[in-house]
């Protein structure tokens, strides 16, 4: 594997449900961005055994502590990095989450498009998929499926994500153009009945 | 039925309704206390100071003046500060077992071309015998005073200065640090409650001396100035200064008509009421810090030795703040600056109050739901070990309230 291949590790699991699952990112603001593919867990000694693939829905950065709220400080800042030198504790004090759609999980040395029998435990590592690991997460489409149907921001984030997605997906595919037409087929087959939403996320995805 | 609110707002109204009708004459006295104070002769209020060692009330040393204003100083290019505090569960009579906790938060805020930060918060369970009970270490002796209540106050002061001596030793080499604590740092606990002597060497000789002997130390590779800040503080040393100068009666005559709190006589009874920071507030212009001052609290005076407690005020810009430090600070004019350039900026990056002291409570808190939940786990732990749970009567009935 090169160095971009290494799937990077950037946080861990602290809230879990059967379809998705929330993580808190080791540095602030060093979260996956939206529509990357991430994975909770590994196989062997150092996870549970079974990783759990996701993309990352939503990214959120907030006082660590819910009951301090977060004040403008920069006033009489020259620039948006005076103020977190001038208050060192702020990195300290604020965090980066990410939330996941679980899209498919790694079972029997296969990946399984459709949810794991149980979503990830809490403290699960999370990596950023990369290299061959993303392009065998985007193999088949079928987690189009539990994208759709995933609306923790409503529908209109969905299709966001689901452009997103396929935009930084095809980008790691031998052929970027075949692997979004086939995307855009089978999102046709998908919302055959909702073509004013097939439209929005088709137009996301030209180039 | 419990506080019966309209009864009280009536009494609120009243109390409001005199302090408003006596306003103009307090303001008037407070014009007065400060022209004396500006007109001072001081080397008449030191003679006086000298010969009038049996007032009722408290006077403070006088280090250099009595009305000195004093500009901040320029803040060093990387410095850092140091804070810790502490809060505690106390010993629960109502639960089956006998233990306290004491939590210490702190943090150490590095500044300048390279920012960084360590939050900490490193809570203890103390249960065993010689934690529940502080006895005479002498020979034969059966002495014990229990660990609850201001004794566990007390305790928990000596282990915030712990933590922040062990904090200023990990600080980056080089830097100047500025090593804060909240409130004072004389241990008022050990005053007026008649403790045996044995618990003063336990708590001050065996305590807080050794950890404040380390920041001393600390202070001579590097620049290490200790405070103490006391936000809103309500002493009236300073004011006792006044009262002394202004008073035309002998010691004798001053006892047997005064008090701690309040002169009976003219014209000293001008300073009845007012605090340090009535003065300061006017005196001071934002920035600007006061004279120094000499403790002359019997703890610290008998006690603390080269730390013998120092004070000054400072205008902040929002409050008058009251800082404390020890006598190696208090002596070296460089540290006093440099603490009173730290402590401003420490202000306004914490919106009025010093950032490292706030994040240091924020790591340090125990909460109400803290409280419950570590009462919930002794419970459960105990009963996993198969050991009896209960609790009193009393407890039990707060918690129900039957109707």
């Amino acid at each position: 594997m090169t160095e971009a291949q290494v799937p990077r590790r950037v946080g861990e699991v602290v809230e879990s449900a059967s379809d998705r699952f929330v993580a808190q990112c080791y540095t602030l603001y060093e979260s996956p961005s939206l529509g990357a593919f991430v994975r909770a867990g590994s196989e062997g000694a150092n996870g549970d055994g079974t990783p759990v693939y996701g993309v990352v829905y939503g990214v959120s950065t907030q006082s660590l502590d819910p009951g301090r709220p977060v004040i403008a400080r920069g006033g009489d800042s020259a620039s948006e990095d005076e103020v977190y030198d001038a208050n060192p504790q702020l990195a300290r004090l604020l965090c980066t989450r990410f939330e996941a759609v679980i899209t498919g999980h790694s079972a029997g040395g296969s990946l399984k498009q459709y949810l794991p029998p149980l979503p990830p435990r809490i403290h699960s590592f999370v990596f950023e998929c990369a290299g061959d690991e993303e392009r065998e997460a985007t193999r088949s489409l079928d987690f189009l499926g539990l994208l759709l149907g995933a609306s923790p921001f409503g529908p209109g984030m969905a299709d966001e994500v689901i452009a997103a997605c396929l935009r930084r997906a095809s980008a790691h595919q031998e052929d970027p153009r075949g692997f979004l037409v086939g995307a855009g087929k089978a999102l046709a087959a998908y919302l055959s009945r909702d073509l004013t939403r097939l439209d929005a996320i088709l137009r996301r995805l030209r180039p | 039925m419990g506080l019966d609110l309209a009864r009280t707002v009536g009494q609120i109204d009243s109390l409001a309704r005199r302090l408003h009708d006596r306003r103009d004459e307090r303001s008037d006295r407070l014009a007065r206390a400060l022209a004396t104070m500006a007109g001072a002769d001081v080397g008449e209020l030191r003679r006086k100071l000298e010969s009038s060692l049996s007032r009722p009330f408290l006077c403070p040393g006088l280090v250099g003046g009595l009305a000195g204003r004093y500009s901040r100083a320029g803040l060093p290019p990387d410095f850092c500060v140091a804070a810790t505090d502490g809060s505690h569960i106390d010993v629960d009579r109502h639960t089956p077992v006998k233990c306290y906790l004491i939590n210490v938060g702190g943090c150490l805020l590095t500044y300048g071309s390279r920012p960084d930060a360590r939050l900490f918060s490193e809570p203890v369970l103390y249960s065993e015998e010689s934690d529940l009970y502080l006895g005479n270490p002498a020979p034969g002796s059966v002495e014990a005073v229990a660990v609850e209540g201001p004794m566990l106050g007390l305790k928990r002061a000596v282990e915030e200065i712990r933590a922040l001596a062990d904090l200023v030793e990990e600080a980056p080499p080089g830097m100047p640090v500025l090593a804060l604590i909240d409130g004072s740092l004389v241990l008022w606990g050990l005053a007026g409650r008649g403790y045996q002597p044995f618990v003063r060497d336990r708590i001050i000789a065996d305590g807080l001396l050794p950890a404040l002997d380390r920041l001393h130390e600390a202070s001579r590779s590097r620049p290490v100035a200790l405070a103490a800040y006391v936000s809103l503080p309500q002493s009236t040393e300073v004011v006792n200064l006044l009262r002394l100068y202004l008073c035309l009666y002998d010691s004798e005559t001053c006892s047997s008509h005064c008090n701690s709190h309040r002169s009976r006589q003219t014209p000293c009874d001008t300073v009845n009421e007012l605090l340090d920071r009535h003065l300061f507030e006017r005196l001071l212009e934002p920035g600007e810090r006061s004279d120094t001052f000499l403790s002359q609290s019997s703890i610290s005076r008998e006690w603390y030795g080269q730390h013998r407690v120092h004070f000054f005020y400072v205008n902040t810009g929002r409050e008058i703040g009251r800082v404390e430090v020890p006598g190696w600070v208090a002596g070296d004019e460089a540290l006093v600056s440099l603490c009173h350039g730290l402590i401003l900026d420490q202000c306004e990056r914490g919106i009025g109050y010093p950032a490292a002291i706030a994040e240091s409570h924020e790591q340090a808190v125990v909460t109400g739901a803290d409280r419950l939940a570590f009462r919930q786990i002794v419970d459960e732990a105990l009963e996993m070990n198969g050991l009896p749970v209960y609790t009193s009567e009393k407890a039990r009935s707060k918690r129900t309230r039957w109707l």
